[in-house]
């Protein structure tokens, strides 16, 4: 063929349309194995596209085994099960709201407030069966329904503030390991006897150190020490300006200044490797930390003591935990809202059986939100043999309170006060104001006095 | 007769215009897969980005026409003038280092056999094929409290551990490190092309009017390479400024914010924020900082052609 000026650019005009073909073609698919309209599939088949979060290995076995069951038990519905690791949980979450390609059905540890507010969420009561709903325990129910109107099923409750100890550690110390410290001058004059028995690199305790943890896993202990939480009942004003908030700051800035805990994290406070490691006599975390222990190191299990967090000393009984929990949701742009509904009920609202592995594979860490699946595992072989399973259950968990439904940048302004106290990056009036007045800015810029809670 | 002349001239303007223009066409072929892209990756998005930042959006319900409310909200909120604060220093603290540092490794590469400018080349280059988030990992565990190899190196000396991710007076400098050895590699590799390119004779003639080493690099290294430097300054102004990966690896933003540089604060909000308006509109008010930025850098550092 004769190169002309013609073909040359017959040539370059077709290989430049290529390229273009090709680029966009590569920008309009989706992720693999994900269907873009959710809805219906080949043979009627309906696709639910679930999320999960990745947790310990024996929760993702279960999540895997759930969905392998479910798909077996009938030919209408297939659920496509992805596992999403936690860290990643947030961008890919908000990613695929942004380009509507959301799943189904997920796991939400989200104030459900914010999520209904913003219409993220469809409700249940038209797609699961009412005595489902109905058996939702009261404890739990300020996490699934606004209003009358249920958003969201729950999977579990866990206390979000325990205290775990090494009982060797404090044997040798000669501190009671039979039960956890109640008071925080407990606690502090047991870290009094360890810190002396000590190895170079080792620490009393290891509590929450960041103002991004603080701000979430210390609520229960805002309540425990001042009686109520960082706003004022109608959302008009911060309530953080008096002796129970500042005594809870105190403390924590006597651990660090007496080198009670490391001046940097050994490891996450969701995480147990520096307990597991033998790094600290005391840990705080949540119950959850448990199944990591039992799973991670299983030596150390027998040597575990697991109890309530200390209290004030002016606590009048009040709890120092709130309870965390897991809840399934099903997407407001779902294209199968029904058949997420249906493999939701199958899956946590029917049968308890489906649920006692999970609850017994956890390490009884996890409070079960159904009466009937509360009974299928206590009734396991499993729970006789783990003393700590009626700690949590039985003692922690029922009078735990709910954390807070105020948006987060309200518990964030006191978790940076927290930090900069016990850290003496500032005097606890100065963090006090500084947190006071971040907390009025989000109460104007979010209009928070007209979202109080009603009740 | 003078008709004719006319036609003359326009026809050899016309043969000269063909012979002028007569690749346009094929440039703008050549030019539509990137305008393409630009178009959809980034002019569409940055004007919907601006429509946006007068909203508030959350994905789920329709657009709320706000005003400036979200802009407002951005230049009234002290973490976030802290943190575009936080940014600049983080510049100083990198920036020049990292120039310095390249300048003296670019001189001694030039000055050293073939054979070792490879080896030297190459060493300098693998920091930078090395993911930023491993990198973090690996400096993570070198800053460990209990247990880590600084730590552990400071104790040989009787030094007590010090947290260097943890507390707030050390932090920004444990990011620093990485980022100048994650940079490195590229701005040396520059600074090296840039010192091969400029010719010999003036170093012969200068050695030969007897000029030591600084007055050579005084007055012919570094003059003849300020179009490279200036480069290097814009883009490592910006890369520093934007950094994201290793504070949100090493220290998710703390201790107290103090590593939270401007970028990974947008972040923040975008992952906890219900709406998208703040965000969008930080991301849009960073941007206007970074083009000011870039803009008076190109002003007072005038990029000029060299004289061969």
């Amino acid at each position: 063929m004769r190169i002309t000026p013609r073909t040359r650019r017959a040539t370059l005009a077709a290989l430049g349309a290529l390229t273009v073909g090709a680029m966009l073609a590569a920008c309009g698919s989706g992720t693999p194995g994900e269907s873009a309209d959710g809805g219906g599939g080949e043979d009627g088949v309906t696709t639910v596209q679930f999320w999960h979060r990745s947790f310990t290995p024996v929760e993702n076995e279960w999540y895997a085994d759930i969905v392998k069951k479910f798909n077996a038990s009938q030919d209408e519905i297939k659920v496509v099960d992805t596992e999403v690791p936690a860290d990643a949980w947030d961008q890919k979450m908000k990613a695929a709201q942004a380009a509507g390609k959301a799943p189904d059905l997920y796991t939400s540890s989200a104030n459900l407030y914010d999520l209904v507010n913003a219409g993220q969420v469809h409700e249940l009561d038209s797609i699961v069966p009412k005595e489902a709903l109905d058996e939702i325990l009261d404890t739990a129910t300020s996490i699934s329904a606004i209003d009358g109107t249920y958003y969201a099923y729950p999977l579990l409750l866990e206390p979000q503030t325990v205290l775990f100890w090494n009982t060797d550690m404090l044997d040798a110390a000669g501190v009671d390991s039979s039960a956890a410290p109640e008071t925080w001058d407990d606690l502090l004059a047991a870290c009094a006897k360890i810190q002396p028995t000590l190895a170079d690199g080792q620490y009393c305790i290891s509590p929450a150190q960041d103002a991004v943890t603080m701000a979430w896993s210390t609520v229960g202990q805002q309540y425990n020490f001042a009686g109520h939480l960082a706003l004022t009942d109608d959302w008009t004003a911060p309530d953080i300006d008096n002796d129970g908030y500042r005594d809870l700051m105190a403390q924590y800035k006597e651990l660090w200044d007496k080198g009670y805990m490391p001046k940097q994290p050994l490891s996450a406070y969701v995480g147990g490797e520096d307990f597991g490691q033998q790094k600290v006599a005391f840990k705080v975390s949540g119950s959850w930390m448990m199944s990591e222990i039992g799973s991670d190191y299983a030596d150390l299990l027998a040597k575990t003591g697991v109890g309530a967090f200390p209290s004030s000393s002016d606590a009048d009984g009040r709890t120092a935990t709130t309870m965390g929990n897991f809840t399934w949701v099903v997407d407001a742009k779902s294209k199968a809202p029904e058949a997420a509904g249906k493999f939701l009920s199958w899956a946590i609202a029917g049968d308890p059986e489906n649920l006692v592995p999970f609850f017994v594979d956890t390490q009884f860490t996890k409070v079960p939100v159904r009466q009937a699946v509360q009974d299928a595992v206590a009734e396991s072989e499993e729970a006789a043999n783990a003393p700590w399973s009626s700690i949590i259950v039985d003692d922690i968990a029922p009078d735990a309170i709910p954390g807070s439904t105020y948006p987060w940048d309200v518990n964030l302004a006191v978790g940076t006060a927290m930090e900069s106290v016990m850290k003496g990056s500032a005097s606890a009036d100065d963090a006090i104001k500084t947190a006071s007045a971040a907390i009025q800015t989000v109460i104007e810029r979010d209009g928070l006095p007209e979202k109080a809670p009603k009740n | 007769m003078a008709t004719q002349a006319v036609q003359e001239r326009r026809a050899i303007r016309q043969r000269k215009n063909r012979y002028r223009y007569r690749d346009n066409k094929t440039a703008y072929w050549f030019l539509l897969p990137l305008v393409v892209l630009l178009g959809i990756f980034v002019i569409w998005p940055a004007i919907y980005a601006g429509f946006l930042s007068f909203q508030d959006w959350s994905f789920y319900k329709d657009p709320e026409f706000v005003g400036l409310r979200n802009y407002q909200s951005v230049l009234k909120d002290p973490l976030f003038l802290a943190t575009i604060g936080r940014g600049f220093l983080f510049v100083l603290m990198t920036v020049p280092v990292m120039l310095v540092l390249a300048f003296l490794f670019g001189s001694l590469v030039v000055s050293v056999s073939r054979r070792a400018a490879s080896f030297l080349k190459v060493s300098i280059y693998v920091p930078t094929i090395i993911s930023a988030v491993i990198a973090s990992i690996i400096f993570v565990l070198i800053y460990n409290y209990s247990g880590g190899l600084l730590n552990a190196f400071l104790g040989v000396f009787g030094i007590d551990p010090i947290a260097w991710i943890g507390d707030p007076k050390w932090a920004l400098l444990a990011i620093a490190v990485p980022a100048i050895w994650l940079g490195m590699g590229l701005t040396s590799l520059i600074m090296v092309a840039a010192m091969v390119d400029i010719p010999a004779e003036y170093y012969e003639a200068a050695a030969m009017e007897g000029a030591n080493w600084w007055q050579k690099t005084a007055y012919i290294t570094i003059p003849q390479m300020k179009n490279v430097v200036l480069y290097l300054l814009i883009t490592g102004f910006v890369a520093a400024i934007q950094q994201f990966e290793l504070p949100l690896v090493m220290t998710q933003g703390g201790p107290l914010d103090s590593t939270t540089l401007p970028n990974l604060f947008i972040f923040n909000h975008f992952r906890n924020d219900v709406n998208v308006g703040y965000s969008i509109a930080a991301a849009l008010l960073l941007f206007v900082v970074l083009g000011t930025i870039s803009a008076l850098v190109f002003k007072f550092v005038n990029s000029e052609r060299l004289v061969d």
